[in-house]
């Protein structure tokens, strides 16, 4: 009886965890979609990306994983201005834009996965970050360490964060404006792109706060990266793109998914799943659940 | 119909290749995948350069048409020329039937979908190994018989360039043809075309159905000049590439993607020494032709020369 | 070639769309006949647009008929109401714009092919709408108002029975206005239309009856001059001033 109220405990915690994740970079790309236009199918190299550099940082330079982290999320707001300006810039005026950015996103992803397997994958097989804090608490008859509850107030203080962010502050307005409507908006005086350019620093910023989170709560493979961009768009596609709230809810629902299919058989299947969520839900609802 | 002489000049090179290679079997071997490569750009090109919609799922059509040439092989106990139109049928069937209903989306979520149904049937590839032997793949194919010898080498080059050769004059006749003039109205714009009396959907779908049949041969022709197959041989990277060769040395022309496949095939194998780099250079060319060159190579020469009028 | 029938072209009863919660036709009534030329006003959001698209298979209505020529619309995609001689213009000027114009028109033969306009035919409609000096020329590179006329082309071409007209000389400047509203005259002899503004200026010159669309509801239906004195048109739609 006590394994199986343990079992459930670490369920809820992971599906916690994993759905605060999955809901952060779901939301990362939702919003560069909705804004600009902008299919990111590179998310999940960019979530490995900080987890990578924050491990290098951790690992061979000695630094703690809290200066790793701040370090690594300031050095990737640079990253996205130089991605932002060297690359997607161009083609902010096109209209047909959403389907040459999902080509050169895809071309993205095989440059950095290329460089990753040639660079990281040299030096380890395995990556985490070592705990920000050290301890176990017990919740109840459950123990829990306080790296991970630590890791979890993170994740959903920058999810409510994020959420009051775009809906009272006034660039969040501005940039649920541009989503809404682009036309309305330049009207109202928006400078519209330079709202594309703090909505891509955003977007990209939490996906790889969401890397860093996981890090530090899990040690990862280079693989996770594929199977993230695929759990991020269906989450997207499914919750509807553009819909914060829905990458927010769907990010969570499979999150728990993943904890409790990782129970019983090998977490593909619930890749698998995923994809064929997103798949009916392109047939057959393709705003999907949370826009009107 | 206007044939030019470029054209015929470049299925007569396309033909005589073979023979610039028949002594070194290193180059070709390069040659053949060559001129596969060269025979799927073309057939992916109609989909995208001529009808405007990108279909990711191209390599999955062709992996399911070369699991099912094996399996039919074997069970069946018939040899590569007959099992060849089943197994393109068959392939070419369920790649219609998968695409269907994506077919009536727009550009970016049509990809999307094409995409999810190649990853997809990649996974199912790897996860259902009573058909494919899982990831170790299947090796030591055995190629087709004529006449009662096996075809190798030199013979089967030639057999591949008069494939590519057949597969450009079938996308000529049909760039050239009513059916073309459909296709293209739909890339142009796909709502007008319906006002003209144009089914999009229709027409969408017969598109489909020709570049799965290119996509499924390839794949049958592949399976047995390599002599092994893996669910690697056939994943979105794969597709990726193919519709690297069309982009790079451009759409919607006839020339382009033989250009493109000519140009790019071979380099995986004549720069083995940076085949770590693979990935990434062919992922900085993706970004640089969607950037940069929208027309791919033959596109811009093609611009310069009218500009020059 | 035109005459008036007794059969009605087209008739619509009780045709009703709705989206979401609000009706966007609300039991709509009327009839064409063939050689007659209707005309359609409305202001903006009264539900013109909808009734364009229902009528050209892009919208399902709720409720209602239609029936084109004797035959039922209902459940009839775009191109199959073309087939039957439907063909309508858009509101916004629609041509494939990297293609030459002669390219535009080939496209538009596609459908009809060996039961297309004879040679004579086409040679006529080609003069009188003056597009051969441009047909070599891409469509995005020829004036709006050759642009317009090159829609005309590419509908003829289709042998229409009736062709629908959504503000026909939207973005023209008034000397080209009066040489469109003088090519729709002429037009008539040629097919039946129906055309579709929110102006009663191009209206009155073609019309010979006309149909007010306000919030989905047909609120008068008659000849031009009718419509212009009718007490409920002028207090709802046209206010003092005729536009």
């Amino acid at each position: 009886m006590d394994a199986l109220l343990l079992l459930i405990a670490s369920t809820v915690s992971t599906g916690l965890l994993l759905g605060a994740i999955f809901a952060l970079v779901a939301a990362g790309v939702t919003i560069v979609y909705g804004c600009i236009w902008l299919p990111n199918a590179s998310n999940g190299q960019f979530f490995v990306l900080s987890g990578l550099v924050a491990w290098g940082l951790t690992s061979s330079y000695g630094f703690n994983s809290f200066t790793a982290c701040l370090i690594v999320l300031a050095a990737s707001i640079l990253l996205s201005l130089v991605f932002e300006s060297l690359l997607f810039r161009r083609l902010y005026n096109v209209p047909d834009r959403n389907i040459s950015y999902f080509v050169i996103t895809l071309g993205l992803t095989q440059v950095m996965s290329g460089v990753f397997s040639m660079t990281f994958s040299k030096w380890s097989d395995q990556f985490s970050l070592p705990p920000l804090i050290q301890g176990v608490t017990m919740i109840g008859p459950f123990p829990m360490t306080n790296n991970r509850i630590l890791v979890l107030a993170i994740a959903y203080t920058s999810l409510a964060i994020l959420f009051l962010l775009l809906r009272y502050h006034p660039i969040g307005r501005a940039i649920r404006a541009v989503f809404q409507n682009r036309e309305a908006a330049l009207l109202r005086g928006v400078n519209v792109h330079s709202i594309y350019k703090i909505s891509f620093v955003l977007g990209s910023t939490i996906i790889y706060l969401g890397g860093l989170l996981y890090a530090l709560a899990y040690s990862f493979d280079l693989s996770i990266a594929w199977t993230m961009s695929i759990t991020a768009f269906a989450i997207m596609i499914v919750g509807g793109p553009g819909s914060v709230l829905g990458a927010l809810v769907i990010g969570l629902i499979f999150g728990f998914t993943q904890a409790i299919v990782s129970n019983f058989t090998s977490p593909t299947v619930a890749t698998f799943s995923y994809l064929f969520a997103m798949l009916l839900i392109l047939l057959i609802k393709p705003n999907g659940l949370f826009l009107k | 119909m206007k044939i030019k002489l470029q054209h015929v000049l470049m299925l007569v090179a396309l033909l005589a290749l073979p023979f610039f290679t028949q002594e070194d079997r290193f180059l070709g071997f390069i040659l053949g995948v060559t001129l596969l490569s060269v025979f799927w750009a073309t057939g992916m090109n109609i989909l995208y350069g001529f009808v405007g919609l990108m279909p990711l799922m191209f390599a999955a059509i062709s992996g399911i048409a070369a699991y099912a040439l094996l399996y039919f092989i074997a069970q069946w106990h018939i040899d590569f020329w007959q099992a060849l139109p089943l197994a393109t049928l068959f392939a070419s069937l369920i790649g219609v039937l998968l695409g269907l209903p994506s077919i009536r989306l727009k550009g970016f979520y049509f990809t999307l979908c094409s995409l999810i149904i190649q990853s997809t049937i990649t996974l199912a590839f790897i996860f259902f190994p009573t058909f494919t032997n899982g990831d170790t793949g299947i090796n030591q194919i055995s190629p087709p018989l004529w006449m009662g010898e096996p075809i190798k080498g030199f013979i089967f080059e030639c057999i591949l360039s008069v494939l590519a050769v057949t597969g450009i004059v079938l996308a000529y006749f049909i760039y050239n043809s009513q059916l073309g003039q459909r296709f293209i109205a739909i890339r142009e714009d796909d709502v007008l075309a319906e006002s003209l009396g144009i089914s999009v959907f229709l027409n969408r779908v017969i598109a489909f159905f020709i570049v799965s049949l290119y996509a499924a041969i390839g794949g049958c022709f592949y399976a047995t000049y390599i002599g092994f197959i893996s669910p690697r041989s056939f994943d979105v990277l794969s597709s990726l590439n193919i519709w690297l060769f069309v982009a790079f040395g451009g759409k919607a022309t006839i020339a382009g993607p033989v250009i493109g496949a000519l140009l790019l095939a071979p380099l995986p194998f004549l720069l083995q020494s940076l085949d770590a780099y693979k990935d990434i250079l062919s992922g900085v060319l993706i970004v640089l032709i969607t950037l940069l060159m929208p027309g791919g190579i033959y596109g811009a020469y093609l611009a310069w020369r009218n500009s020059k009028k | 070639m035109s005459h008036l029938s007794s059969h009605p072209l087209l008739r619509v009863k009780e045709l009703t769309l709705r989206f979401g919660g609000l009706y966007a036709l609300n039991k709509i009534n009327f009839e064409m006949h063939s050689g007659e030329t209707l005309g359609m006003i409305g202001p903006n959001g009264s539900g013109k647009s909808s009734f364009v698209n229902v009528l050209t298979g892009q919208f399902t209505p709720l409720n209602g008929e239609m029936e084109f020529d004797h035959q039922s619309m209902l459940g009839k995609n775009c191109h199959q109401l073309v087939e039957m001689g439907l063909c309508r213009t858009y509101q916004s000027v629609r041509v494939f714009g990297n293609l030459s114009v002669q390219r535009n028109i080939d496209i538009a033969f596609l459908l009809l092919k060996k039961n297309g306009l004879t040679h004579e035919q086409y040679n006529h409609y080609l003069n009188w709408l003056k597009l051969r000096p441009v047909l070599h020329k891409l469509s995005k590179d020829i004036t709006l108002f050759e642009q317009r006329k090159l829609e005309l082309m590419m509908r003829l071409v289709l042998k229409p029975k009736l062709l629908m007209l959504d503000e026909p000389v939207g973005g023209l400047a008034t000397s080209e206005v009066s040489e469109m509203i003088q090519l729709l005259n002429e037009l008539k002899a040629y097919t039946s239309i129906f055309i579709i503004e929110h102006t009663m200026r191009v209206i009155k010159e073609l019309a010979d009856r006309v149909v007010v669309l306000i919030a989905g509801e047909k609120i008068a239906d008659g000849p031009p001059a009718e419509i212009m004195k009718n007490k409920r048109v002028i207090n709802e739609y046209l206010g003092s001033a005729h536009a």
